[in-house]
Order: C-alpha cells, then sequence, then structure tokens
C-alpha cells in the first residue's frame, strides 16, 4: 500500500515539524543565531507555499478524513503565519536588549518553538471537523500564549498577568467544554456534519445552552465584553512582543473559531443566534472605544483599541456566510500589518524609554519617518480612506448591512468617530506635544527599519490598490 | 468628443505630483524650490482643466456626461464594481477650472504669506495634495470614488488647519474640524450602504436616474423597522445629505469653520472658496435628481441653508475678527448655495433654475471670497493682527489692495455689475419661483445683512485713521507675491457673472430628472432692482456708522459702553445717535446676542455635554478595571448570566 502526501498538507507538516527542529538544533550548537534564523526561514518558507495553493473552492480537501483544508482554512493559515513570522521579527530586539524599563529576556529558541506551536493550534482550529480536534486546537492556541506572558521570568509583572490571564483562561476554557458536552447531547455526535444536521431539524433548549456558553467562552479569546477585563491588564504586563502577537495571533484564532463554528454546525440556526452577536459586537466596540479614550500606557491602549477591533469584527458575522468570510479574512490581513506596524515603532520608542504617550513627543522632530508610519498606522486603524482600514471596514460593516442589521452598522459607523479621536490623541503625542526635557536618541537596527518600511507600505498600498488582494475577493468561495 | 484625452490626466497628476515630489524630495531642501515646483505643477494643472474646458464647450458635445477614463478598483461581486474613473459633464468641469485656478493662485500667493515658515516646504506638499483630493472628488463618477477622496480632503484639512502644531489653539480646532465632520460622513457612509445595497449600483449614472415607483413594492428589513424600498431610498439620500451637511458647515454643524482659521491663511482661503465646504454644495448638486426624488429631502435641504444663511449673517455684523467676519460670510453664502438646491422643488413638479443659480454662486463666490481672504491675509500679514480694532487707514498704504477688496466686497454685495449680482440674483428668482415666500423674504433680508458687514469690515479696515502702531509708522507695504493673485482674481470677480451668465443658462442642467418638471422663464423683474436698493441702503448705514465724517469709529468698536440709550439721545447728532440706538441695541444687540445665545449655549453646551458624558463613561470603564482578580472572574459568570437574558437566545 503506497502512501502519498497530498499537497495541501505540506504547510501544515513543516509548521508542526518547526518548533522540534528550532528547539531541537539549540540543543546542539550553543549560542547563536542559528534558531531563530531557522524559524524566520521556516516561516517563510510555509508562507510561500500557502500562497502557492490553489483556491479550491466547494468544501475543500479531506485529509484522512478528519483533516479539511479549504480556502477559509488557507487564507487564515497564511494571517496567522504573517503574524508569528511578525512577531518573532518585533520579539528579536526584546532578547537582544532591555526594552521598556524592563531587563531582556533570554531563551529565543524556546521562544520561537512555543510561538510556532500556538500557531499550529490556530491551523488547527480552522481544520478541525469535529468537536474533539476544535476543542484540541483552541487549547493548542491558548496554552503557548500564557506561558509567553509570563516569558520575562526578572519581570514581575509578566508573572502576575500570566496568572491572571491562565485562571480567566481555565475558567473560559470550563465554559466551552461544557458548551461542547451539551452540543454533543443535542446531537448525539461529534461531528461537524452531524451536528449541523441535528441542528437543521429542530433546536432544543440543549443547543441553546450550548451555544450561550461557547460564545461567552470564546468571547474571553476575543475579549468580548465583559469577558474582557483579563485584556488590559495582561497586555499591560506581558513583554511587547507577546502583546502583538496576543492582539493578532489569539485574536485571529478565535475569530476563526467563531466562524468555523457560525458558518459550520450552527449555520441552520445563524438567523438565531444573530441577535447575540449583534449586541456582542455593539457593547464589545463600546466599551472598548470607551476604554481607550483616557489611556496613558501605550500597551494599555492598545489593549482597548483591539477589544473594540473584536467588536468590528463581530459586527461582519451577522452577513451571509461567503460575504461574511471575505470580510473578515481581509480585515484580518489589514489588521495585522497595522497593528504591528504600530507595535514596531513602539518598540523603537520603548528601547530606552517607558512606552507610554510621552514618549511618543516630539518624535516628529526626532524622527520623522517614524512618526510619519505610526501616523499611518494609526489612521488606518482608525479607518480613514484611502488607507486599508477604511476599507477593512467597509467590508464589515457591508456584511452586516446585508442582512438587514442596520441598528447595528449604525452604531458601529458612529463609534468609528470615537475611536477617531483617540486614535488622534496618539498622532498628536507624536506631532504636536513638545518633549520635556532632553530626549534620548532613538536606535533602529537594519531589521527594524525595513520591517517598518515594508510595514508602511502594505498599509498603503492595501489601501490605494486594494484590487491587488483580488484573490480574496474573487477566488473566494465557500 | 474631446479629442485629447491624456492631457486630463495632467489634471490630477499635477497636484499628486507636487505633493510626493516636494513632500519626499524638494520640500526639505529648498523651500523655494519646493515653491516653483508648486506653481509650475498647479500652472499646468490649471492650463490643462482649462483646455479641456473649451475643448468640451466648443465642441458641441455639451452638456451630455461622458466617462473619460475608468478603472476597477475594487470588487464587490461581478456587476457590482467601485471604479475610480474621471467623470466630465458641465458642473465637473466648471468645478475642476475653479478648483485648479483657485490653487494656483494661492499657491502664488503663499510664497509671499509663509515666507520665512521652518516648514514652507511641507506646507506646498500638503496644498497640493488638499486640491488634488478636492479634484477627485469633483471628478468622482461614483459614490465610493466621491467618498474615498471626500475622507481624503478631510484628511488633508486636518493636516493643513493644524498646519502650525506649535499653536495649541490649532491643534484642537483642526481636531475638532475633522471629528465634527467625520461624525458627518459616518451618516454618510451609512448612506452609501443602504442606497449601495438597494440598487446594487455606486454609479452616480443609475442612482440620477432611479425613480422610486419600481422600488415601492419590495421590503427590506432595516434592522430596526422594515420599510419599502422607496422609504429606504430616501432615507438614504438624507443620511448622504447629512455628509454634505457636516462638509458645508451647515448649522449646527457650523462651528468647526470659524475655528478652522486657526491654520494659515491660503489655506482658509482654498478651503472657503474652492475645497472642503463647497464639497457639501457640490454632493447635493450632483445627486439632485436623486434628491429630487422626495420632495421632504428637499425642504431639509432648503431649510437647513436658509437657516445657516440668515444666522451667520447675523452673527457676522458682530465680530470684529476679519478672518471671523468672512468666515461667517462663508457659511452664509453656502446656505444661499443650499437653500437654491432645496428651493427646486415646487409640490409635485421640480423647476431647475434653482440647481443652476445654485452652481453658478458656486462659480462667482469661489473667486470673490478667495480673493477677500487673500486681501484679509495681506492684512493681517502687515498689521499682525487679525482684530478691526487695530487696523483702518490702510487705503493710502495698500492701494491695489484697496481697489482689489471694493471690487470683491461690490460682488459679494450683489451690487451690478459685479459677478456676485448675478448669481444671487437667480437664487433668489428660486425662491421667488418656487413660492417660498419666506426664503424669500430671509435672502433678500441676508443680503443687505451681507452688505452690511462686509462694508463695515471694508471702512473700518481700510478707512478712517490709522489705529496700529505699524501703520501710524509706516511699515505697510504691498508683498509682489501676496498682491499679484489678488489682482489676477479681481478679474473674474469683477467680471465672471456677467461673462458666464449666458453659458450656466445654456449648459447647466442638472441632467434627466424623473420628476415632472417645469421649465419657469425668469419674472418679476422687480426682484433685482429690489435687492440692490436694499443693498444700497445697507452700505449707506455701514458707511453713515463707520466711515461718514461723522461717524464714531471708536464708538462703534467700543464693547463695553455700549448700553445707555439715555445717554445716547443727550449726545449732539441725535440722528446718529438714533441710528447707533437703533441698530445696536436693538437689530445687533437683540438678534446677535438671540444668534450668539444659540451658538454658546445650545449647540456648543450640546457638544460639550456629549464630550463630557462621554469621557464619564470612560471613566466608567477604566475603574471598572481594578487589577482585582476576584473580580474579573465574577465577570465571566456575570456575562454568561447577562447574555442568558439579553442576547434573545430561543429559550
Amino acid at each position: 500500500m503506497s502512501f502519498s502526501v497530498p499537497q495541501f498538507i505540506i504547510p501544515d507538516l513543516i509548521l508542526l515539524a518547526l518548533p522540534f527542529l528550532v528547539i531541537g538544533c539549540r540543543l546542539v550548537i550553543r549560542n547563536s543565531k542559528l534558531p531563530w534564523r531557522l524559524a524566520c526561514i521556516g516561516l517563510i518558507a510555509v508562507f510561500v507555499l500557502l500562497n502557492l495553493l490553489p483556491l479550491v473552492g466547494g468544501s475543500g480537501n479531506y485529509f484522512i478524513s478528519n483533516w479539511r483544508v479549504d480556502d477559509f482554512g488557507i487564507l487564515m493559515r497564511e494571517v496567522l503565519t504573517l503574524s508569528a513570522l511578525l512577531g518573532l521579527l518585533l520579539a528579536k530586539d526584546y532578547f537582544d536588549h532591555g526594552a521598556d524599563g524592563k531587563p531582556q529576556m533570554n531563551q529565543i529558541a524556546e521562544f520561537a518553538g512555543t510561538v510556532a506551536f500556538a500557531t499550529f493550534g490556530g491551523y488547527i482550529v480552522v481544520s478541525a471537523c469535529d468537536l474533539l480536534t476544535f476543542f484540541l486546537g483552541l487549547e493548542m492556541a491558548t496554552i503557548p500564549m500564557y506561558i509567553l506572558t509570563a516569558w520575562n521570568k526578572k519581570d514581575q509583572m509578566g508573572s502576575e498577568a500570566a496568572t491572571k490571564y491562565i485562571l480567566m483562561g481555565s475558567v473560559a476554557t470550563a465554559f466551552e467544554l461544557f458548551g461542547f458536552s451539551y452540543l454533543y447531547g443535542f446531537a448525539g455526535s461529534i461531528h461537524f456534519d452531524a451536528i449541523q444536521n441535528a441542528a437543521a431539524a429542530g433546536t432544543s433548549p440543549l443547543l441553546w445552552i450550548a451555544v450561550l456558553f461557547l460564545f461567552c467562552g470564546i468571547g474571553f479569546k476575543l475579549t468580548l465584553f465583559p469577558f474582557y477585563t483579563w485584556a488590559p491588564d495582561v497586555y499591560e504586563g506581558a513583554p511587547s512582543p507577546v502583546t502583538a502577537l496576543l492582539a493578532v495571533t489569539s485574536k485571529a484564532t478565535a475569530i476563526a473559531f467563531l466562524v468555523v463554528l457560525v458558518f459550520g454546525p450552527l449555520a441552520p440556526v445563524q438567523e438565531q443566534i444573530a441577535p447575540l452577536i449583534a449586541i456582542l459586537a455593539g457593547v464589545t466596540l463600546f466599551v472598548g472605544n470607551l476604554g481607550a479614550l483616557k489611556q496613558s500606557r501605550l500597551r494599555r491602549f492598545m489593549a482597548y483599541s483591539s477589544i473594540a477591533q473584536a467588536g468590528y469584527i463581530m459586527v461582519a458575522l451577522l452577513g451571509p456566510a461567503e460575504m461574511s468570510k471575505t470580510a473578515i479574512i481581509y480585515y484580518l490581513f489589514l489588521y495585522t500589518v497595522a497593528n504591528y506596524l504600530a507595535f514596531f515603532v513602539f518598540g523603537v520608542i520603548g528601547h530606552r524609554r517607558e512606552e507610554s504617550f510621552d514618549a511618543l513627543r516630539g518624535l516628529s522632530k526626532q524622527n520623522v519617518s517614524l512618526a510619519v508610519a505610526l501616523a499611518v498606522a494609526m489612521f488606518s486603524l482608525a479607518g480613514i480612506p484611502p488607507l486599508a482600514g477604511f476599507f477593512g471596514k467597509f467590508h464589515l460593516f457591508f456584511s452586516g448591512a446585508s442582512t438587514g442589521h442596520y441598528a447595528l452598522v449604525v452604531f458601529a459607523v458612529l463609534n468609528n468617530v470615537l475611536a477617531l479621536y483617540y486614535y488622534l490623541q496618539v498622532i498628536k503625542s507624536a506631532w504636536a506635544d513638545e518633549p520635556e526635557g532632553e530626549l534620548t536618541t532613538l536606535r533602529m537596527t537594519k531589521r527594524q527599519k525595513l520591517c517598518i518600511f515594508l510595514l508602511t507600505v502594505g498599509v498603503i498600498f492595501m489601501g490605494i490598490l486594494p484590487h491587488l488582494s483580488d484573490n480574496i475577493f474573487a477566488g473566494f468561495s465557500l | 468628443m474631446i479629442n485629447d484625452v491624456s492631457i486630463s490626466y495632467l489634471i490630477f497628476l499635477m497636484p499628486l505630483l507636487t505633493f510626493v515630489v516636494n513632500g519626499l524630495f524638494l520640500g526639505k531642501r529648498s523651500a523655494k524650490g519646493a515653491a516653483a515646483f508648486a506653481i509650475i505643477c498647479n500652472g499646468v494643472a490649471f492650463a490643462s482643466a482649462l483646455f479641456l474646458a473649451v475643448s468640451y464647450f466648443t465642441s458641441g458635445f455639451a452638456p451630455q456626461k461622458a466617462i473619460l477614463f475608468e478603472l476597477p478598483f475594487l470588487k464587490f461581486a461581478e456587476s457590482f464594481v467601485a471604479n475610480i474613473g474621471l467623470l466630465v459633464d458641465p458642473l465637473s468641469i466648471m468645478m475642476l477650472v475653479v478648483v485648479t485656478f483657485i490653487a494656483f493662485m494661492v499657491n502664488i500667493y503663499s510664497v509671499g504669506y509663509m515666507r520665512g515658515d521652518r516648514a514652507e516646504g511641507r506646507f506646498f506638499a500638503l496644498l497640493s495634495l488638499f486640491s488634488f483630493s478636492m479634484l477627485g472628488l469633483v471628478a468622482a463618477t461614483n459614490l465610493f470614488q466621491m467618498f474615498i477622496f471626500w475622507e481624503l480632503v478631510g484628511v488633508s484639512s486636518y493636516l493643513l488647519i493644524g498646519f502650525w502644531y506649535h499653536k495649541p489653539s490649532a491643534v484642537s480646532a483642526s481636531k475638532q474640524a475633522f471629528i465634527l465632520t467625520r461624525f458627518a460622513d459616518s451618516f454618510f457612509l451609512l448612506g452609501i450602504v443602504i442606497v449601495s445595497f438597494v440598487v446594487q449600483s455606486f454609479d452616480f449614472s443609475t442612482l440620477n436616474a432611479l425613480t422610486l415607483t419600481a422600488f415601492q413594492s419590495q421590503v427590506i428589513d432595516l434592522g430596526f423597522i422594515t420599510v419599502n424600498k422607496a422609504s429606504a431610498l430616501v432615507l438614504g439620500g438624507v443620511f448622504i445629505f447629512t455628509g454634505g451637511w457636516g462638509k458645508s458647515a451647515m448649522f449646527p454643524m457650523h462651528i468647526w469653520l470659524p475655528n478652522a482659521m486657526e491654520g494659515p491663511t491660503p489655506v482658509s482661503s482654498i478651503i472657503h472658496s474652492a475645497t472642503m465646504v463647497v464639497a457639501g454644495v457640490y454632493l447635493v448638486a450632483r445627486l439632485f435628481p436623486f434628491f429630487a426624488l422626495s420632495g421632504d429631502t428637499m425642504n431639509l435641504i432648503m431649510i437647513v441653508g436658509a437657516f445657516t444663511m440668515v444666522f451667520a449673517a447675523v452673527i457676522a455684523c458682530t465680530q470684529k475678527d476679519i478672518k471671523r467676519i468672512l468666515a461667517y460670510s462663508t457659511l452664509s453664502q453656502l446656505g444661499y448655495m443650499m437653500f437654491s438646491l432645496g428651493a427646486c422643488r415646487m409640490g409635485d413638479v421640480v423647476i431647475t433654475t434653482g440647481w443652476t443659480a445654485s452652481t453658478y454662486h458656486i462659480f462667482t463666490h469661489a473667486f470673490f471670497k478667495c480673493s477677500l481672504f487673500l486681501i484679509a491675509g495681506s492684512l493681517i500679514h502687515q498689521v499682525h493682527t487679525n482684530d478691526l480694532d487695530a487696523m483702518g487707514g490702510l487705503r493710502k498704504k495698500m492701494p491695489v489692495t484697496y481697489v482689489c477688496a471694493l471690487i470683491s466686497i461690490l460682488a459679494i454685495s450683489g451690487i451690478p455689475p459685479f459677478s456676485g449680482f448675478f448669481s444671487k440674483d437667480e437664487i433668489i428668482l428660486t425662491a421667488f419661483q418656487g413660492h417660498h415666500y419666506v426664503v424669500f423674504g430671509l435672502a433678500l433680508l441676508t443680503s443687505g445683512l451681507t452688505t452690511f458687514y462686509m462694508f463695515r469690515l471694508f471702512f473700518l479696515a481700510f478707512h478712517g485713521a490709522p489705529r496700529s502702531e505699524s501703520v501710524k509708522a509706516g511699515h505697510v507695504h504691498e508683498d509682489f507675491f501676496m498682491t499679484l493673485p489678488i489682482a489676477i482674481l479681481a478679474v473674474p470677480a469683477l467680471a465672471s457673472g456677467f461673462a458666464a451668465k449666458g453659458l450656466f443658462e445654456h449648459f447647466f442642467v442638472p441632467g434627466k430628472l424623473n420628476v415632472p418638471q417645469l421649465m419657469l422663464l425668469p419674472e418679476a423683474h422687480w426682484i433685482p432692482i429690489v435687492a440692490v436698493a436694499i443693498a444700497v441702503v445697507a452700505l449707506l448705514i455701514a458707511w453713515v456708522l463707520y466711515a461718514s465724517p461723522k461717524a464714531k469709529v471708536e464708538r462703534a468698536l467700543d464693547d463695553i459702553n455700549r448700553s445707555g440709550i439715555y445717554k445716547v439721545i443727550y449726545h449732539k447728532f441725535y440722528f446718529d445717535e438714533i441710528y447707533y440706538a437703533v441698530v445696536r441695541q436693538f437689530v445687533i444687540g437683540g438678534i446677535a446676542r438671540a444668534a450668539r445665545f444659540i451658538q454658546d449655549y445650545i449647540v456648543e453646551g450640546i457638544l460639550a455635554f456629549v464630550v463630557w458624558f462621554v469621557h464619564k463613561l470612560g471613566d466608567l470603564v477604566r475603574t471598572a478595571q481594578s487589577g482585582n482578580l476576584t473580580f474579573y472572574l465574577g465577570t465571566l459568570v456575570v456575562g454568561v448570566l447577562l447574555w442568558r437574558f439579553f442576547g434573545q437566545l430561543p429559550f
């Protein structure tokens, strides 16, 4: 019996092998840059291979009947890989020297491996066909995040944040398991198709209890109201690159989880759970925006900003499957790019200073290009055309509006004005405020320069030439 | 029809090129080089726009619409694509010429005005970005393109109003302008979402060819209410208009415009004459057949416009900051344009004269308002203050500026044969023809007020004895780069109305309307005579109060001892003093106080309350973030219960 490996599974296999390779090679070769380089090259290879995979449409390809690779899965993999890669590039500096008033971190090889594991967890979530795999993926994406949060052992804040995170996370996991068990009780099977058929045939309170607990559980990871409370503290306490990973990878995994759930097993009852999604989205984006209004620490500010962004993404879940998935994928791409751009800039500033709004003062005089990059990131996050953020938000809102949720869309659009206010605060700090006292010099490595340049160009070009991403729009089908 | 399409690219490429080159390379190295480059490029853009206009109007093709080029930009579905293109019709061509011309003039002027500023290069880059955004907006073939450039106009105005970002007042003014217009824009965006979802198209040609009857039978669920698609379209139309409402700074969203005076004067000039605020009026004019589908929308447009017109004119009478007077006068003139568009509807039929009149007024207003701001800038540059208190006696020192100011002020006052007369006369006529007699009366009244406050400014600035040290000491002179554009602009301010009169009536029709329409011939020949008579009376009042040999300028400017009718009657010149009493105490004092009350306490009060309330809520969210783990874990449980009851899950 011959056994051939299908093409579409190769990136997954590489990613799975990557952490073992990276950590393993550190065991053999001590104190070299090799593990980190290997991790970056591996992720780039995965990203390139994913881009070479043709989008197939339909229900995708199956591997051993239990591992599904469809178009949404491939594009989500690209988002997750991109995020992991950028996270590693960002993290390198924090291992070379201390930043944000904290000592430097150690063991970059293990760090890279852990990031790769978390990314693979996201892969599992988008490939799952049954509840067990699904749950496994979610846990595998989350547990490395607990570890990463406490990575800086010399920093007490980090340990405190990780403790809070893991305690809260455990409760949320319990909620999810509870929800899964009821879902199983309702359908009599853990397979998505069977659950879908059962839901189409008729509903029962079992199903609704399952839905309630699943949404509350994932609400923790997606920072929905009122489950977001951990986020500002953990974002603040974790090392900066981990905060970026939490804001992007963790959030992308959680939203992928919801997409798989809502358009998979729960598709027949999407209309009934729409009010729940709508109210979660509306309250979350409002609270996120309110929280961001008067922050003085940058990472805390980004935490609230990402809470609000989660609310915006939820709006798209209300739409029809194809439109919704397109909008979410597109938004996640540019959210990744704009978010990392902001974090890279904060990283440069945080080298010798605290990562706070005050540290941004006088940036426009000290380094104009950095100030421009920051402004581009903020304008994009605020959704100002012609930057990418606007088209992303437009898609999200259009998706929500296409099933008639105008009230929510009105609310979300108005909230955008509020968001503009606080994103402008960042720009104001960087451009208008006079620095207090002598400014410490800013030093940028070549890697940082290149990343900031590429990401800035990315934000601008995704905005002025959105048809470059046509493969997302055109090649996309269920 | 137009042989050479390639030249039309230049109109857009040149400002963009200026922005890129000056912003990235030239601006930092050589301010002079940046200025020269900006002037040349904007000149080329203007020449191409003019060439396009001439070949269009002489080709016999006018007034038909054409799309010169179009690129797919964003695909929503196979048949539902947002394009970027250049729409050519009399309206867009007129705007292209006006915008490029004003941009050209303002660039020349800025050489003098910004000389020695530490960021001169950046200024020229941003100015070109501003005109590029406006050109893209004007050329839009669909709502989506218009919105993109609409926001870009907002961003560039934000950057320019806050250009002197070391001044806290400039920073807060730019932020206010951006956020307030953005607030209005969010309705615009919503309107686009609703309308494009119903119609499945962004194109103006499709939208303007709609009829409501086809949509009456279909029903759409708007989430909070289920209506038929026709009503959804009307609602979407009102939302879209709200975007223009904010951008054109109509009451009560007008407060950002006077504050936007914190920007450099050339920026105010270009904002007020050709870019930014005109965008709102342009939007309504562009989608006129679409708005005309609903009589209520038209009435809303008319009421908003007419109220702003009177309100701003009354406030302008009491201001002493020269730029603020001009800002309020812009508001008032925009009110004219807006209500003229709204007044076209008479019962079930539509008269198109209002549309023609409004676009005509955009055209003439651009020249004289640009000129007035540039003149104000010249005065400020020489006297170093915005305050009329410190001006006076500038006639001798700045003769060219004086003559040009006179021309522009006569134009805005609507005195024949200056340009404003023709367009304003048509607007007033529209109100009369549409049987909107209240608005008609208000328009006549405002015309008088306009003359009064403009001549008040004129007399106080140029006539009388000098009240400023620098004028007395003779340091005042005219700067060549600043006076040249003022002199050039005086020509269209004088002649554009007369010259373009036939052109507008011949070519400017709003396109095919899907509602019954009437073409009314001009009637009521007494209207221009009455309008001019009112203007002349207002002029005389201004003269008596501020420039006649017996005028008490100090008294007129005195803010503190303005009460006391008693004292006044015992004064030597009974007649004058009664004028003071009536005009100051009653007209200006009473009405203006009411107007300012609305402004200061109601509009700004509500705004302040909203800001306060939102900040309080923000504080609440932050206080909840105590760092206490027990509380956090509690929220998880509370959350489950919360969504059990509010999640509307069916169990």
